[in-house]
């Protein structure tokens, strides 16, 4: 049985053909149902989110999938295969597996580390499993997956530090507080970065974000957006004596917030900290207000160069994560390879208790007189001799390095045991599966 | 008897390390169970020289110093038990180390002055002795707020930003070892006093009663660390200083409350050292 993808991503096709082949704002369930009706397809999971459409099948017939798989996208997405097929991509067996650990691990984001694609892979599994579609192939593989996506993310800094300018603000915000919550925000202008930041600072449970704009509709208008408070421009300065943090994003061309505003509401404050972040180009806080010991003044460069480092340092990571994918794809395809050996391995066993059936059934006649204990005791002895010859050559098998020395030794046992010619590894999905914490115990 | 803690302490410290420079959730539980490993040993160790001695061993400077450690490290687990924060280790265990390999060195031999066989000097020592402890640990407090503080104001978002706790966080713990120290040393002095008012009645020929005046250098400097406290929790509640000045204060504090209980206590007062 081998394993087949087949999809779409950011890296190769554009966003509005990614948005035609998207999956997930359709019945996830029902595509992976549909699917799994198709001959070459005995197991299939179906990711998609806004960046990729994936199609992950196990099946005995490589060329088949692929080609059943291009019909099925067609006719579920009613296109053309012309429109989506350039922009293709398809992996088999361990490129494939090697492609779902670095999907689960982040590291074929956009944003490489980001976190929530772990939850949507684990989400896609689940919709194929409560459908009955995944077995043991695909049932294996993605639990390995998460494992790899958990370990990429505890053992490298892949995934650390934020990487957008309103999440920037907010980790500064939280390492400058500690809790935010009971914080006062203060927002002058609207934006589309402030509006998110401030967004951002009430889902983190600040106490209330009081918003100041030259014409009252706007900031009623803003208020509603982040629910907080309009207040008019003239009590800007009031409200900054209350202010823990303010968000500036207003057009002017001269600073509204000068070193004087800040200091005359100095002694009110009591000098708590003052974590000012300045989204407006051209900026509206004079950058000598930062002069002042316990006022922390960000401007939109000060945000977008943390998100640069940060960028920079995941990039950096990336090295360390993919030793990690590889290091578990090796360990992924050694246990499949182990699968691939136990057919032979069955047969084999088959072929010796036969024998030994056979032996015993030709010697009842002799056997007959024999107490039914000392009968039944060589029943034992025959049983363990086939089981102790067993042993050593069936974990041999298992342990080879290599998939072709593997296929030559498996043929070699069919042929010196006259095992059935068609031991193919279509058997081994018939086998039980192994859980998937098998794989640290190895 | 203290090398085995010492050891253990060394040991934890590494850890703390480790888990410093990896952030490995795992590291860190493993290196509080060193340290509390640690520290349960040297509770042997004191409760070993508790019995030997019929009281918990301070009259002598090197056990006084394994008293003060062991007094440290459990405050220290106290902090990170309560806050889930264990950036401070790094920071704390240094200090662990260093004044736990002098007793190791020099184990020293608790003397049986009858002049200290009375309740207020166990008081005034132990009182003492925590003290300094949460100076230490607010100095602690005090310098990572210093390194947080600076790479935040400079913009500059490094190797500290991500490992250390919130400036808030910081300010607040360093506030409350400051104030529980103060207390605790304001207690300890006052006890000492009386104490000594005391026994100059009883022993009034002992040479180290009469040798306790302000002009002793190791009761000048004990005073002169309740001043700078002093005025670190005045700065705070009256003049508004939180934040990088206060913080500041606390490791200039315990820079002289290791003086005294270092260079002072081993080599230069004439008070204090019963034999």
């Amino acid at each position: 049985m081998h394993l087949f993808l087949l999809g779409v991503s950011h890296r190769t096709a554009p966003v509005d053909l990614r948005e035609r082949l998207d999956f997930s704002s359709r019945d996830l369930g029902a595509a992976v149902e549909a699917l799994s009706t198709r001959p070459s397809a005995a197991e299939a999971v179906v990711l998609s989110t806004c960046n990729r459409s994936e199609i992950y099948v196990a099946s005995s017939d490589l060329p088949r999938a692929h080609e059943e798989l291009i019909a099925f996208l067609s006719e579920y997405h009613q296109l053309s295969r012309a429109d989506f097929q350039p922009h293709l991509f398809s992996y088999d067996d361990a490129a494939a597996a090697r492609h779902l650990f670095k999907v689960a691990a982040g590291l074929d984001s956009l944003v490489v580390g980001e976190p929530q694609i772990l939850g949507q892979v684990k989400d896609a599994f689940q919709a194929a499993a409560d459908r009955r579609c995944t077995g043991p192939l695909l049932s294996k593989l993605f639990p390995w997956a998460f494992g790899v996506g958990k370990r990429v993310r505890t053992e490298t800094a892949v995934g650390e530090g934020a990487v957008s300018v309103s999440f920037a603000a907010v980790s500064l915000a939280k390492k400058i507080f500690g809790r935010l919550e009971g914080r006062h925000v203060l927002l002058l202008g609207a934006g589309e970065i402030s509006t998110l930041t401030a967004q951002h600072l009430r889902g983190c449970g600040v106490a209330e974000i009081v918003i100041a704009s030259r014409t009252t509709a706007n900031a009623e208008a803003l208020a509603a957006e982040v629910s907080g408070r309009a207040i008019p421009w003239e009590d800007m300065t009031a409200a900054l004596g209350r202010a823990d943090i303010v968000i500036t994003a207003t057009g002017s061309a001269r600073p509204i917030i000068t070193r004087s505003d800040v200091e005359s509401v100095t002694r009110r404050r009591r000098n708590s900290p003052l974590f000012i972040i300045d989204i407006a180009v051209p900026r509206d806080v004079d950058p000598s207000v930062s002069e002042i010991e316990q006022v922390f003044l960000y401007n939109v460069d000060d945000l977008q160069g943390i998100v640069r480092e940060n960028l920079s340092r995941r990039g950096a990571e990336i090295q360390h994560a993919e030793a990690i994918v590889e290091e578990e794809l090796s360990r992924f395809t050694t246990w499949q390879r182990s699968r691939a050996t136990i057919p032979t391995v069955v047969a084999l066993r088959e072929r010796l208790h036969e024998i030994r059936r056979t032996e015993l059934q030709r010697l009842d006649g002799k056997l007959a007189g024999l107490p039914p204990e000392a009968r039944a005791r060589v029943d034992e002895v025959t049983r363990l001799i086939v089981e102790k010859f067993l042993l050593e050559p069936t974990e041999q098998l298992k342990a080879l390095p290599d998939a072709e020395t593997q296929m030559a030794y498996t043929e070699a046992v069919n042929r010196l045991f006259r095992l059935r010619d068609d031991s193919a590894s279509d058997a081994a999905t018939d086998n039980p599966q192994p859980t998937p914490g098998d794989r640290r115990g190895k | 008897m203290n090398v085995l803690p010492l050891v253990l302490y060394a040991i934890a410290g590494v850890a703390y390390a480790v888990h410093f420079a990896r952030r490995q959730p795992q590291a860190g539980r493993t290196a509080t169970t060193l340290l509390l490993f640690a520290v349960l040993v040297h509770t042997f160790v004191i409760g070993m020289q508790t019995m030997e001695v019929r009281h918990v061993p301070f009259a002598n400077p090197s056990r006084a110093i394994s008293t003060f450690v062991w007094l440290l490290t459990l405050s220290y687990l106290y902090l990170e038990l309560t806050t889930d924060e264990r950036a401070m280790g790094v920071f704390i265990l240094p200090i662990v180390i260093g004044l736990q390999t002098i007793p190791a060195i020099y184990p020293g031999v608790e003397n049986a002055d009858p002049v200290l066989d009375s309740p207020w000097f166990w008081v005034h020592v132990s009182s003492l002795l925590f003290a300094y402890a949460s100076f230490a640990l607010a100095s602690v407090l005090g310098l990572t707020y210093v390194l947080q503080f600076k790479e935040i104001k400079k913009k500059h978002l490094g190797y500290f930003f991500a490992r250390l706790p919130s400036l808030q966080i910081l300010d607040l713990m360093n506030s409350r070892a400051v104030t529980v120290g103060w207390v605790f040393l304001t207690v300890g002095v006052i006890v000492g006093i009386i104490w000594t008012g005391q026994a100059r009645v009883t022993s009034p020929d002992d040479p180290n009663l009469q040798a306790m005046a302000l002009n002793d250098p190791k009761i000048f400097v004990a005073l002169l660390t309740w001043a700078v406290y002093s005025f670190a929790l005045f700065a705070r509640r009256t003049m508004g200083w939180s934040g990088k000045r206060a913080a500041w204060l606390s490791p200039v504090g315990f820079a002289i409350v290791l003086l005294n209980f270092l260079l002072i206590n081993y080599f230069v007062t004439t008070s204090h050292t019963f034999n």
